[in-house]
């Protein structure tokens, strides 16, 4: 099984509840988000101004699609990558991958704080806290999970833009393989990260004021 | 970090103390150069703990009282005593399991470092940045002494207001009414910033302000959302407008703005500023035109059809609505058939339509669009805009009688607000109504007696209110500045003393929404932090010590207990009309109110008991009886600014918070291309943005969300940033308001700057 966030940018309102509700639940320190909503902008949009996924751009492949400012969306957390990066680097095993659920998950109290899985992670999921000294990320809810609810981001979100599905399920086969809007650096990444995108589009009809 | 009970009671016992230089500040009382200095609680690092396991946990029911539509049902995690995490209560099918973003970060409200602690003074005077720290006897006593003290020297205490508004509406909070009520006749700044124009023109055209349940809009088949962005301010909304789109209803968004909401709709029409009055009475011209109007109910339930009608034939012409409003009439056209033809059909109107000098005749002619449809009093359909139809409490905390002898205004009388419409007996005296929407000017203009001592509760004043600059005049004339509130915000900065309040988690209340129809019961979850204490324990403290000086002079309850004074509040008719019989049941999660369609009966609450297209009141007080055409505002500066509510905020509150800033750290102005480029200003430039008003320093974003000729920045206040946007805002009244809610609207959006490059 491959447990894998499912986001749906048609009707993902950018509200960044999930981002807030993943705050809510772990009170992560402040400057440090799990999980980030990103702005599917016009052609720069791999271009993160906060620099959080700075080697996103050696992947890029993003078409030429002119798309309004702050409108279009996409959350993201840990790929909880089916080759993850983390569990390759980790010299003392503090990430593990999970091998019932698929989930990446990150364990504080073994974590040595070397950093090596923030360098390693494609997509930024990693977070070092310098308060702390140790890395930390999306743990995909385990315990939440474990205890018959949903993760924090998937209950929270008031359009259910955010699902939880499993990548190996024949009923999700359309999206294993999606290859959405400059998110297919994703798929195509060595890690085979598992979250999958459907595409936000632009209603069908916009009628601007003419200029002046 | 995460807040363990040792970390919450490290915080509380040594937050101060065990720094040794505001040790002996506070062991001094020498003055701490900044609040901040004070009220730094120490951050403690503390290894994250996970979800520890529903049975681990204590839950509580609580209810965001802020001021917005979605009102959430919410239901918080304790352990130890402390808050871990809350959650959207799944009871609530609008609610459904989930906040917004402002309501997930309520535990860093609760425990935020930047949270107002102790009561404190500004000894050096407003402004001074001066404070000391003061126990709640002195600070209480010295208000108390104040106002005996002017009620002797003025034989009155109508020295005395209060400006209270949206900061919290839980009903409780009425009771900061009720504490002015029970020390005699009193000053109040009076009205609503936020809907009145909208108030007044559907009381006009239905006798009241009462729509469908939102949750109705699933099945409808047509919705248009104009000027109205709930994918920013009511997230809640969006599940219903989703559910209807893909069972095939059209969802059309009619904004000058290309809003969030707006991208995810079938149609956008971007609509020039301020005629939307006119592209409705156009609509409603091509409806009855085509004869597809519903003749049969505005015959049995409509007054003025014939005039209303006699007006669009003669005045409304339709090369002029398309010139005027910028649309393609065969847009206009199509928009008026295909709305029409699909029943049941539902127009939301939003707040910031009516923010202009024509706002309230604006939503009067989308009202008559909305009946002529026949949409009206129809399941999934109405003129959607708000309602007080769950509002119906005892206003216990409110109702207070005046000591013996108060002596007050004898004055007209103006309305006292729309939430509280309870008023006391009728009496020889009534209390002074101030405009809020004119605060500053109010303030300063009142006379006989004139205001010597302010109370701001549930308020940012200087953030909310109009006309900085005569702000700080009006307030730096007052003896006493009294601010209760949560953090240390701006309007806490002109004050003389500041009262640290609870959180709506640190006390019982009960909320219900202006939007939908659930009502909630608000538990007290942890206990209060710090010295705070809720608005109605501080009545309290202030009923005892005014009577400590002077026996009768207050008769507000001497001590209380929120649990007790949110119990008062139920009645058998709120029981009645949520199917329960006590009010222990919402202890299960919050239940709604038996489904009932607005005007269904064809009843409306106005003096002919029908819709009026036609209507004599709003001749008497508007000068014209039909819902006309009324131009905008003339502009006065290059670009019109327009300052709608921002996702990550409501009003002042929210975007302080530490959390808030991680995702959202500063304030824009968007601008569209074309202006930009004319202007020479790049995407991240700072531009000044200013006006006869003010100015203001901020970055740039460059967006054709907004048209040419505009820019938007979002109403918000932050912390550490001096951004207001209100600073570049006139008290320009809009056309109605005055009517129910006892003073005029603002026309915020009918504000004119100009901008540059810095």
């Amino acid at each position: 099984m491959q447990k894998a966030f499912l986001v749906d940018g048609s009707i993902c309102l950018g509200c960044n509840t999930c981002a807030m509700a993943c705050k809510n639940q772990y009170h992560q320190d402040d400057g440090i988000l799990w999980r980030k909503v990103r702005e599917i902008g016009a052609e720069d949009y791999l271009m993160d101004n906060n620099n959080i996924l700075p080697t996103l751009t050696s992947y890029q492949k993003a078409p030429k699609v002119k798309m309004p400012m702050e409108r279009f969306y996409f959350s993201l957390a840990c790929n909880h990558c089916e080759n993850p990066a983390c569990v390759a680097i980790c010299p003392v095993g503090a990430h593990t991958k999970d091998p019932e659920t698929g989930i990446c998950k990150h364990d504080q109290t073994i974590c040595i704080g070397c950093g090596g899985c923030v360098k390693a992670c494609p997509f930024g999921a990693s977070k070092f806290n310098t308060k702390m000294g140790q890395a930390e990320k999306c743990s995909m809810c385990w315990e939440r999970q474990a205890d018959g609810k949903t993760t924090a981001c998937v209950q929270s979100c008031p359009v259910h833009a955010i699902t939880i599905i499993d990548l190996h399920d024949p009923k999700y086969k359309e999206y294993a393989n999606a290859s959405p809007i400059g998110i297919d650096y994703a798929i195509n990444a060595e890690t085979h990260p598992s979250t999958r995108f459907i595409l936000p589009h632009m209603p069908k009809e916009v009628y601007r004021q003419a200029k002046g | 970090m995460s807040y363990s009970k040792e970390k919450v009671e490290s915080i509380l016992n040594n937050g101060i103390s065990r720094r040794s230089f505001l040790k002996g500040l506070a062991a001094s009382g020498v003055l701490s150069s900044l609040p901040g200095g004070i009220l730094q609680a120490n951050e403690d690092l503390n290894t994250k703990i996970p979800y520890l396991g529903q049975k681990n946990y204590q839950t509580f029911r609580n209810a965001c009282p802020r001021n917005c539509y979605d009102t959430c049902s919410i239901k918080t995690y304790v352990k130890d005593g402390v808050m871990q995490f809350i959650e959207g209560a799944t009871e609530s099918t609008y609610t459904r399991g989930g906040c917004c973003v402002k309501g997930n970060s309520y535990v860093k409200r609760v425990y935020s470092a930047r949270r107002l602690k102790f009561p404190m003074m500004q000894v050096g005077g407003k402004g001074s940045g001066n404070w000391k720290r003061v126990s709640w006897d002195y600070a209480m006593e010295t208000i108390a002494k104040k106002l005996l003290e002017m009620k002797k020297e003025d034989g009155t205490l109508l020295g005395a207001a209060l400006t209270k508004y949206s900061g919290n509406f839980g009903i409780t909070h009425y009771g900061v009414e009720g504490m002015f009520n029970s020390i005699g006749y009193t000053t109040r700044l009076a009205g609503t910033p936020c809907w009145p124009a909208g108030i007044d023109a559907q009381n006009l055209d239905m006798g009241d302000m009462w729509c469908n349940d939102p949750e109705e809009m699933k099945d409808s088949k047509f919705i248009i959302l104009w000027g109205v962005n709930p994918a920013s301010n009511s997230v809640h909304s969006m599940k219903y407008i989703y559910e209807a789109k893909s069972k095939g209803a059209k969802v059309v968004v009619i904004d000058p703005v290309f809003t969030e909401a707006a991208s995810k709709a079938s149609q956008y029409i971007q609509i020039k500023t301020g005629t939307d009055g006119l592209l409705a009475l156009g609509m409603a011209k091509i409806i009855i035109d085509a004869n597809l109007h519903d003749q049969k109910w505005l015959d049995a339930n409509s007054k003025g059809y014939k005039e209303y009608k006699a007006y669009l034939d003669k005045e409304i012409k339709l090369d002029n609505v398309s010139k005027i409003t910028g649309i393609p009439l065969a847009m206009i056209k199509e928009l008026a058939l295909s709305f029409v033809k699909a029943k049941p059909a539902t127009i939301w109107m939003g707040y910031g339509m009516q923010r202009h000098t024509n706002g309230g005749s604006m939503i009067r002619a989308i009202d008559a669009l909305v009946a002529v449809s026949g949409n009206i009093g129809k399941y999934a359909g109405g003129a959607r805009y708000g309602h007080l139809s769950t509002w119906g409490f005892n206003y216990a905390a409110l109702s207070q009688t005046k000591p013996e002898g108060s002596v007050g205004y004898t004055g007209p009388e103006g309305a006292k607000g729309e939430f509280a419409q309870v008023g006391g007996e009728k009496a020889a005296y009534t209390d002074r109504f101030l405009n809020i929407n004119k605060t500053a000017r109010e303030l300063l203009n009142a006379k006989e007696p004139k205001v010597r001592l302010l109370w701001v509760a549930c308020k940012n004043v200087f953030s909310q209110d109009f006309d900085r600059n005569q702000l700080i005049r009006a307030f730096q004339q007052l003896d006493l500045v009294v601010v209760a509130d949560q953090f240390f915000n701006e309007t806490v900065k002109w004050a003389d003393i500041v009262l640290p309040v609870a959180t709506q988690f640190e006390e019982y209340d009960v909320n219900v929404s202006y939007w939908h129809y659930w009502l909630s019961l608000n538990e007290q979850a942890i206990k209060p932090l710090f010295e705070v204490k809720s608005d109605v324990e501080i009545a309290a403290l202030l009923s005892k010590h005014m009577n400590k000086l002077e026996a009768g002079s207050c008769t507000f309850p001497q001590s209380v207990d929120t649990k007790a004074m949110t119990i008062k509040e139920f009645n058998p008719g709120i029981y009645e009309q949520f199917g329960i019989k006590s009010w222990e049941e919402l202890k299960n999660g919050s239940v709604k109110a038996k489904a009932v369609i607005p005007y269904a009966d064809g009843k409306f609450k106005t003096p002919s008991g029908k819709f009026e297209f036609y209507s004599d009141k709003a001749l008497e007080l508007f000068g014209s009886a039909l819902p006309t055409y009324l131009e905008v505002r003339k502009p006065y500066d290059k670009f019109r600014m327009t300052s709608p509510h921002s996702r990550w905020s409501l009003h002042s509150q929210f975007q302080n918070l530490e959390w808030m800033e991680d995702m959202h750290p500063e304030p824009y102005v968007y601008i569209n291309p074309d202006d930009a480029e004319a202007k020479m200003v790049k995407e991240g430039d700072t531009v000044a943005v200013f006006n006869k008003q003010g100015l203001l320093r901020v970055k740039a974003k460059v967006t054709d969300n907004v048209q040419a000729g505009t820019v938007l920045m979002y109403e918000q206040w932050y912390n550490n940033n001096i951004y207001n946007v209100n600073e570049l805002v006139d008290d320009t009244s809009s056309d109605m308001g005055a009517f129910k809610t006892g003073a005029p609207g603002v026309a915020l959006h009918d504000t004119f700057v100009n901008f540059r490059k810095l």
